[in-house]
């Protein structure tokens, strides 16, 4: 064990101030990207956008101040993931009346893209041309295009904590995982954090081979609260059962019994993807060895398994860390910290700090923003008039 | 080198943020450009690739799909056509007619469908027509597709 | 493609089952990455004679299933969930069973002639039956055609060898045991979708 020096404990945060001065430009962007055009007859669009705009600015000012990312990041991560199915079912049924896929709503190009599918497109796409997924590329809710260019944008900004702070499922079984106070399942065997890149090799083989979305098809858990294909047939209703047990089992009970990401961090394909593309992202999360006291708290608390003793050894954590604050709010002696690349690990870790959470911000504001202020506006419409539109 | 490696992180730290800035308010221009620029089309074993040949009728027309075969690389043995008649509201209470596909002159198979219920049955007249896949409503059509063995494999 | 995809979901199975005879064959004192790959190569080249073997097998089998038209499919499904069965007890096994992996008792058979015996130790890899490999045997049978399953196998065997390739790079052996476990549930699933296919042609005949 290395010499422990005392070091005078960090003061936490930004002052007031300045968190202030830092704010002022991702209030200007959020209120650009959550206006949503000139004033309207109807206040309840504007209402939605100012509530979502007020949350989104509160909760951003008090990680800046505070110096706390990890409670503020999972308030707006698990309300992203809630207003999603929300903002979801509305667009849905609006335009296609039920929730329910059928297959000539797959003829038609009307299935909304999802992230999920990004890692089973990627060969076809570059064999074929194609594109193996039953959607619109330019038109209609949630178009390929738009979705995978959101996706690379987010990639090269935030890498691995795309899961994290841009995911718009990972709040559910985070959400899930935090509420009982302590886990009843205290371990989880390690080996198991190689499935996702299992599934991840197994989904795009199976896809590659097929020419069709195998992950969708057969194992994604959030089928069970979006859309899942018209139950007309015994193999249709394997697969529905399939979905509702993983989701049950991956995104509900299990993180509530660890207290642990268990979807994110056991099974979910897109994960290893993002944790390849990370290595070119220029931010991480650093251990400094010489301040670690070695309580290994912060093993015990990472939701998604990324850290271990040797972590604690190398100032690294695993390729699967999200950098979702978890481990840099709960060290107590401030041995842990968002790290630039090329630059000193423990220097200067509030601006690697707020150099991170900018970029990550503005992109949750716009993303993640008109997903909860479309929820908002949906509830608002359904309470005041009775309908959904 | 410490240095310029630490000024080159924050560099590139920095420039995400415009990056994110560009990303989001340019996202129109970057679809198009995504979709432009790599040439995607959705798989034709969803849209049933495009219309190769239209058959106009009494207020309604037929549209033949060019055959789906595509595989990873090469062709599948096996794929389908899909035919479509629409609109909807000019479509007979039955539609019978007999279909070629690959423009040879020669009719492939004969299907009749009735257009209230959607049932139809299929009737190959070549041996590279196997059976009746589906019939589909459409919004402003009925979609049918055979299934077909690859000629050519 | 399917072969080749086959041979991708099974080879980390492969490399698990031989890297213990494997790896200390490719550590011999004083051979650089240079001459490993030399030996690596010389390897590959007689585990594609194997499989080539194997395919020629294949297609024979094919050949008189073909025969009993009706039943092809049939027998197809029973092979394919047969396997997948056992490639699901082969995986879910603590340790490899003895006499996994082929060459470690001929080794010292072939270690007269020098030269040959990565060749030796190749071919008798690709001959070592082994559920990936029967799964793919299989998959060859129904290719209808001598020079479809020898392209079948060919295209396994190139799956199968991007795992072998790091090999004679040091760096990778820190990395054996994370593959082997990937290696193992990726088995799982492949198995899974093996008997599950099986199952559809059993039941629609």
């Amino acid at each position: 064990m290395t010499a422990q020096t005392e070091t005078k404990p960090r003061k936490p945060g930004l002052g007031v101030l300045k968190s202030l001065l830092l704010l002022l430009p991702i209030m200007l962007l959020s209120f650009l990207f959550l206006a949503g055009g000139p004033p309207r007859e109807d206040p309840l669009p504007f209402i939605a956008g100012i509530v979502t705009w007020l949350a989104l600015n509160i909760l951003f000012f008090l990680m800046l101040y505070t110096g706390k990312t990890y409670r503020y990041r999972r308030v707006l991560f698990v309300a992203l993931a809630l207003t999603l199915i929300i903002t979801f079912a509305a667009s849905i049924l609006g335009t296609r009346g039920s929730l329910a896929l059928t297959d000539a709503d797959v003829l038609q190009g009307k299935t909304p893209f999802c992230f999920l599918v990004i890692p089973t497109i990627i060969i076809p796409a570059l064999f074929t041309r194609t594109i193996i997924f039953p959607g619109s590329l330019l038109t209609g809710f949630a178009p390929i295009a738009s979705m995978l260019v959101l996706w690379a944008g987010a990639t090269l900004l935030v890498g691995r904590g795309w899961c994290s702070w841009l995911c718009f499922y990972g709040g559910l079984d985070e959400g899930f995982s935090r509420i009982l106070k302590k886990p009843v399942i205290k371990s989880i065997d390690r080996r198991w954090t190689y499935l996702p890149w299992a599934v991840l090799l197994g989904v795009v083989l199976l896809s590659a081979v097929t020419l069709s979305p195998a992950y969708c098809e057969w194992l994604c858990p959030f089928k069970a609260v979006t859309e899942s294909a018209a139950i007309t047939s015994t193999l249709i209703l394997i697969q529905t059962i399939i979905f509702v047990t993983l989701f049950v089992g991956l995104v509900v009970v299990l993180p509530m019994l660890t207290k642990r990401r268990t979807q994110c961090a056991l099974f979910c394909p897109l994960g290893p993807l993002q944790s390849l593309a990370n290595k070119i992202n220029v931010f991480d999360v650093r251990i400094d060895p010489e301040k670690c006291s070695r309580c290994k708290l912060c093993i015990r608390s990472c939701p998604t398994l990324s850290l271990d003793e040797a972590s604690l050894e190398s100032g690294r954590t695993l390729m699967s860390c999200t950098k979702c604050g978890q481990c840099v709010d709960a060290c107590p002696r401030k041995a842990i910290s968002f790290h630039i690349k090329g630059t000193k690990v423990g220097i200067s870790a509030d601006a690697a700090r707020v150099l991170f959470l900018y970029p990550t911000f503005i992109f949750f504001a716009a993303f993640g923003g008109s997903i909860i202020s479309s929820a908002i506006l949906t509830v608002l419409k359904l309470v005041t008039t009775g309908s959904m539109y | 080198m410490q240095k310029l490696k630490a000024i080159l992180g924050y560099t590139w730290a920095a420039l995400l943020i415009p990056l994110a800035v560009a990303t989001l308010f340019g996202m129109g221009s970057w679809m198009k450009l995504l979709v432009s620029g790599t040439g995607l089309t959705v798989s034709p074993w969803f849209t049933g690739d495009v219309v190769a040949r239209t058959v106009k009728h009494d207020g309604y027309e037929t549209r033949i799909h060019r055959p789906v075969f595509q595989a990873l690389i090469g062709e599948r043995r096996e794929g389908f056509v899909q035919v479509d008649w629409g609109p909807l509201e000019a479509l007979p209470a039955q539609v019978d007619e007999e279909v070629d596909f690959d423009d040879d002159g020669q009719a492939d198979f004969r299907v009749v469908l009735d257009t209230a219920s959607g049932q139809a049955t299929l009737t190959p007249l070549t041996e590279y027509v196997l059976n009746l896949a589906g019939t589909f409503r459409l919004d402003d059509a009925w979609a049918m597709r055979a299934t077909l063995r690859n000629p050519r494999r | 493609m399917q072969g080749f995809l086959l041979g991708l979901a099974n080879g980390s199975s492969c490399l698990a089952f031989c890297a213990p005879a494997l790896i200390p064959f490719f550590m011999h004192e004083g051979q650089g990455v240079r001459q490993n790959l030399v030996t690596l190569f010389k390897f590959l080249g007689g585990r594609m004679g194997g499989y080539l073997l194997i395919g020629l097998l294949a297609w024979g089998a094919g050949s008189l299933l073909s025969g009993a038209a009706g039943y092809e499919r049939l027998l197809i499904g029973i092979a394919y969930v047969g396997l997948a069965a056992l490639l699901l007890v082969a995986v879910l096994r603590k340790k490899a069973p003895a006499g996994a992996c082929a060459f470690e008792g001929a080794r010292a058979t072939l270690s007269r002639w020098p030269a040959l015996l990565p060749v030796g130790m190749g071919f008798l890899a690709g001959l070592k039956i082994c559920p990936p490999l029967l799964l793919a045997f299989t998959g060859a049978a129904s290719a209808g055609s001598l020079a479809g399953s020898l392209v079948f196998f060919l295209a396994f065997f190139l799956g199968t060898s991007v795992y072998f390739i790091p090999i004679p790079f040091l760096g990778v052996f820190r990395r054996a045991s994370a593959l082997q476990i990937v290696g193992q549930f990726a088995a799982v699933i492949v198995a899974l979708y093996y008997l599950f296919a099986g199952a559809i042609l059993l039941i629609a005949g």
